[in-house]
């Protein structure tokens, strides 16, 4: 909303749902039947929808995947776009690097170094919190309680918790971070399929009962 | 919210006074009992309560055995707490002045203070609430959170993102009341905003009613922007004549101009909406070409004259014409014209052709019920018509019924329609095969041996889909439509089939018209032969001379070719109207006369209900009403007594006409009155739209 604003300028229309060019996969509009079982009405199936949206849309949500998943439910742009944007996990602001490292900064990981080991993954990343690398391939986010205290610090990737498995306060801990940071740099970057559809996916299947599939 | 007969009534103290008040009712209204008032923002009496802005916060407790009051810890919102017995309620502690001093400091961390160049600036809550209860100075020292300003959410609407206070009344509108859900909060947390998607245009049919109920000014309206400060405005209590619904409206104009339509309570028609047609629908009472002075044609052109100087060519040319002299009047004018112009042609011009049907087809349509019959909530088909730009406010009702009292709505036309949001069957059907289709469905409902197939064969709606229909309306189903109808060819079978609708199900049938006085010419039995039939006339040369009485047959006849042929060949044409069209240049006389708020008069909406227009401005230069214009000529035509003004001439319509029986300006009341209703029995009680005549 950046771009200088002139009264009077007619604002673009929003397009009609007939003219969107659906992108879901067979199995995404399978599951979405599958899912409307399980609520009383489709406004109830905002959330699920959105996280199918954004597995089909390459762990990206933009515009055209809100536009759709109003469609496919029959409600109004405004209203999937609002749900969209409120919850952080849906990536609707820009696509994120095919890994997304979270990293948690919340007061047990911070207790045991989380902010050192973000300072290495800067370093050794070349990007600060909230950027993407050059090459596309990592993004950087500060998150705050993962829910896995007990392996502090600790990041997520996709659906994946990883730790380093050492504290600051460990006897060459931060050493043993390093070294793990660039494992786990390597690792990834051997992974071709975007974390954050594996994510997405992940969710799904959470919602979509085994006899569904 | 009034007191509903069988809710129990709870006792509650509101600042030790002891008041019966229906158990849950909210405390927000029960203190208006009193002539207290609690502040607010984000409550709307006729929205559900949210309670997102804190502002109305209450000190509340309990009686105790001992009769000692034990008090809430914390505040209550008064506008999510239900009255419940034994209440006690506080709205003007020393506590209560600390919280809302508290929750107006948070509010305007972020709001741009830039009242002196805010169009809202003297009618703004956010301003008054500030003065009466918030801090005087800011201890705010840090940067404020920096939006676009103006910015073009339509052609209407201008929203300033600085300026939101995030209460959401306008998201809860669009949710609500218009039904079409255009705007929504983007993000969260201070950055929350309402919007379109993506900032498209904000497409509502109602938008404008979300920069009334804006209590600050981040929506206001882009027509009416900086052309006033609200305490230089005048208002006039007044009716929309844009369409058939005649809403209940402010006219607020300054120096004797138009300035802005913001929307009246009237909870028989409009409750406190208006639609965009109407609120932004005024603009040519300011236009530039409005004639001014009588002019009389000379070779290719005008020459100006007095009002004699044109009445007496135009009396010359009328006299005792008979079947050659002719008028065709527009859906906005209103009674007493209309009645006072078919006196005119009747007496003095020996003429019945007069004529207000502007439709390919005749008919009068069917009013049985009222618009608030809408939301009652029995099963409704909506035929052969788009409801929210026909009958907006017929729309929101029905929307009511739909979504508050279950109402079960059968949605029939050739193309998608926002009351297929609600609806419980949308039947789409090809153009063209309307009567097959209000055929059909009266056969599968009177069970004459129709079979669906057959139907679906004939209109392209599915078979099942018709069953369902039919299931929907056979208990009461009341089949609801349009005049527009009649611009069908097979239109008057239409609606016959619609009423047979009706009769099968036991329901009403209606069929509503369009014009903002349609329905009065109608009763007033103007409707005539037709336009179509007198420019027929015209064009062949059998009427010698017409009278256009506040219409522009280009704009409101779809044959182009006849109408130019029509004032072509006519001999003498009088133009009598309040704005400029394109047939002043076929005039051999133009009649400037005033617009609806310009004049005195009454118009009948779609429900029959007669409502009071009082002249707000002065029409421009010489214009005068159209009522008087008839009036006038009458007095120079017959030796009888004309009829002096408006009130005058409305008791003439009651002795005369048996629709208007009873009808005088004093027994309508504020909210207008429905013919044929309660009017005989009316005690006399000031006219709420009063003044004289
Ligand atoms: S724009 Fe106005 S009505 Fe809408 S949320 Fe903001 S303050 Fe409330
Ligand atoms: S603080 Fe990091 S997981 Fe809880
Ligand atoms: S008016 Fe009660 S919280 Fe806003």
């Amino acid at each position: 909303m950046s771009e200088l604003i002139q009264i009077g300028a007619a604002r673009p229309k929003a397009p009609q749902p007939q003219d969107l060019t659906l992108r879901w996969s067979e199995r995404a509009v399978e599951e979405l039947e599958a899912l409307k079982g399980h609520y009383p009405d489709l406004k109830s199936l905002i959330l699920p929808a959105l996280w199918i949206s954004q597995r089909e849309y390459g762990g990206h949500l933009p515009p055209e995947g809100i536009a759709e998943v109003a469609a496919r439910l029959q409600r109004t742009y405004a209203e999937i776009e609002g749900v969209a944007t409120f919850y952080s996990m849906y990536n609707t602001a820009h696509a994120p690097g095919r890994h997304m490292i979270e990293v948690c900064t919340c007061l047990s990981c911070h207790m045991c170094g989380a902010y050192r080991l973000a300072d290495i993954l800067e370093e050794k990343l070349g990007v600060k919190m909230g950027e993407t690398t050059e090459d596309g391939v990592f993004t950087l986010h500060e998150v705050e309680c993962l829910d896995a205290c007990d392996r502090a610090p600790v990041i997520q990737v996709g659906p994946d918790y990883l730790d380093p498995q050492a504290t600051l306060q460990d006897e060459g801990g931060e050493a043993k971070m390093r070294a793990w940071v660039d494992r786990l740099i390597d690792d990834l970057r051997s992974r071709p399929e975007p974390s954050s559809v594996r994510l997405a996916d992940t969710v799904v299947q959470v919602h979509v009962r085994a006899t569904e599939r | 919210m009034a007191a509903v007969a069988n809710v129990p009534l709870v006792k509650v103290s509101i600042n030790d006074v002891e008041i019966e008040v229906p158990k849950g009712e909210l405390i927000v209204e029960s203190v208006k009992r009193l002539g207290l008032e609690i502040p607010i923002f984000c409550y709307h009496p006729r929205m559900k309560p949210v309670g997102m802005c804190r502002m109305c916060l209450v000190e509340v407790g309990f009686k105790q055995q001992d009769g000692s009051v034990r008090k809430m810890p914390k505040p209550q919102a008064g506008c999510t707490l239900p009255a419940s017995e034994g209440m006690v309620v506080y709205t003007d502690t020393e506590p209560i002045h600390a919280d809302r001093r508290g929750v107006l400091e948070f509010l305007l961390i972020n709001h741009p203070l830039d009242c002196p160049i805010c169009d809202r600036g003297g009618e703004c809550p956010l301003q008054n609430n500030t003065m009466a209860y918030g801090p005087s100075t800011s201890r705010f020292i840090e940067l404020k959170r920096h939006l676009p300003k103006a910015f073009p959410l339509s052609t209407y609407v201008t929203l300033d993102l600085e300026r939101c206070i995030q209460c959401g009344r306008c998201v809860r509108f669009t949710e609500e009341i218009s039904g079409d859900h255009d705007l929504a909060f983007r993000f969260r947390g201070a950055d929350m905003q309402p919007s379109t998607f993506q900032l498209t245009d904000f497409e509502s049919k109602f938008s404008g009613n979300v920069i009334e109920i804006c209590p600050v000014g981040a929506l206001t309206s882009a027509k009416y922007r900086f052309r006033a400060r609200p305490w230089d405005l005048e208002t006039t209590p007044s009716v929309c004549t844009v369409c058939s619904n005649g809403c209940n409206v402010w006219f607020d104009h300054r120096a004797g101009k138009f300035v802005r339509i913001n929307g009246r309570a009237n909870e028989a028609v409009n409750e406190e909406w208006t639609c965009d047609k109407g609120k932004f629908g005024h603009e040519h009472y300011n236009a530039a070409d409005r004639p001014t002075q009588p002019l009389v044609r000379q070779g290719d052109g005008f020459a100006p004259t007095s009002w004699s100087g044109a009445y007496d060519p135009v009396l010359a040319a009328f006299a005792e014409g008979g079947d050659r002299v002719a008028a065709l009047v527009g859906p906005r004018v209103s009674n007493e014209a209309l009645f006072l112009l078919r006196r005119l042609f009747e007496r003095a011009f020996k003429s019945a052709r007069v004529s207000s049907n502007w439709r390919r087809t005749p008919g009068s349509g069917s009013v049985q019920g009222t618009i608030a019959d809408v939301e009652s909530g029995g099963p409704v088909l909506v035929f052969g018509t788009s409801l929210a730009d026909d009958l907006p406010i017929v729309h929101l009702r029905l929307r009511k019924g739909a979504t508050n009292a279950g109402a079960r709505v059968v949605n029939a036309f050739s193309r998608p329609t926002e009351v297929d949001r609600f609806a419980a069957v949308s039947l789409h059907y090809r153009p063209g095969s309307e009567l097959a289709l209000a055929r059909g469905l009266h056969g599968l409902l009177a069970g004459t041996g129709a079979t669906a197939e057959a139907v679906e064969a004939e209109t392209g709606v599915p078979a099942d889909r018709l069953r369902e229909a039919v299931e929907v309306l056979k208990e009461g189903g009341t089949a609801l439509s349009s005049q527009g109808l009649y611009d069908l060819s097979d239109g008057p079978q239409i609606v016959e089939a619609l009423a047979g609708i009706a009769r099968a199900t036991g329901g009403r049938s209606e069929c509503w018209a369009t014009g903002a006085n349609e329905q009065g010419a109608i009763e007033l039995g103007l409707a005539g032969e037709g336009a179509t039939a007198t420019l027929q006339a015209c064009a062949e040369g059998r009427v010698k001379a017409l009278w256009l009485v506040a219409a522009d047959p280009f704009a409101l006849h779809p044959d182009r070719a006849l109408v130019e042929r029509a004032l072509e060949t006519v001999e003498f044409l009088v133009v009598q109207s309040p704005v400029g069209s394109e047939a002043l240049a076929y005039a051999s006389v133009v009649l400037p006369t005033a617009l609806p708020a310009e004049q005195d008069g009454t118009y009948t909406n779609c429900e029959r209900r007669v409502q009071r227009v009082q002249p707000a401005v002065p029409p421009p230069g010489d214009g005068k009403p159209d009522w008087r214009v008839f009036s006038e000529c009458l007095l120079r035509a017959l030796p009888e007594t004309p009829l002096f003004n408006p009130r005058e001439v409305m008791e003439a319509i009651a002795a005369e006409v048996p629709a208007f029986a009873g009808c005088r300006y004093e027994a309508l009341g504020p909210e207008g009155t429905v013919l044929g209703g309660n009017l005989l029995d009316t005690p006399d009680e000031p006219a709420m739209v009063g003044g004289q005549a």
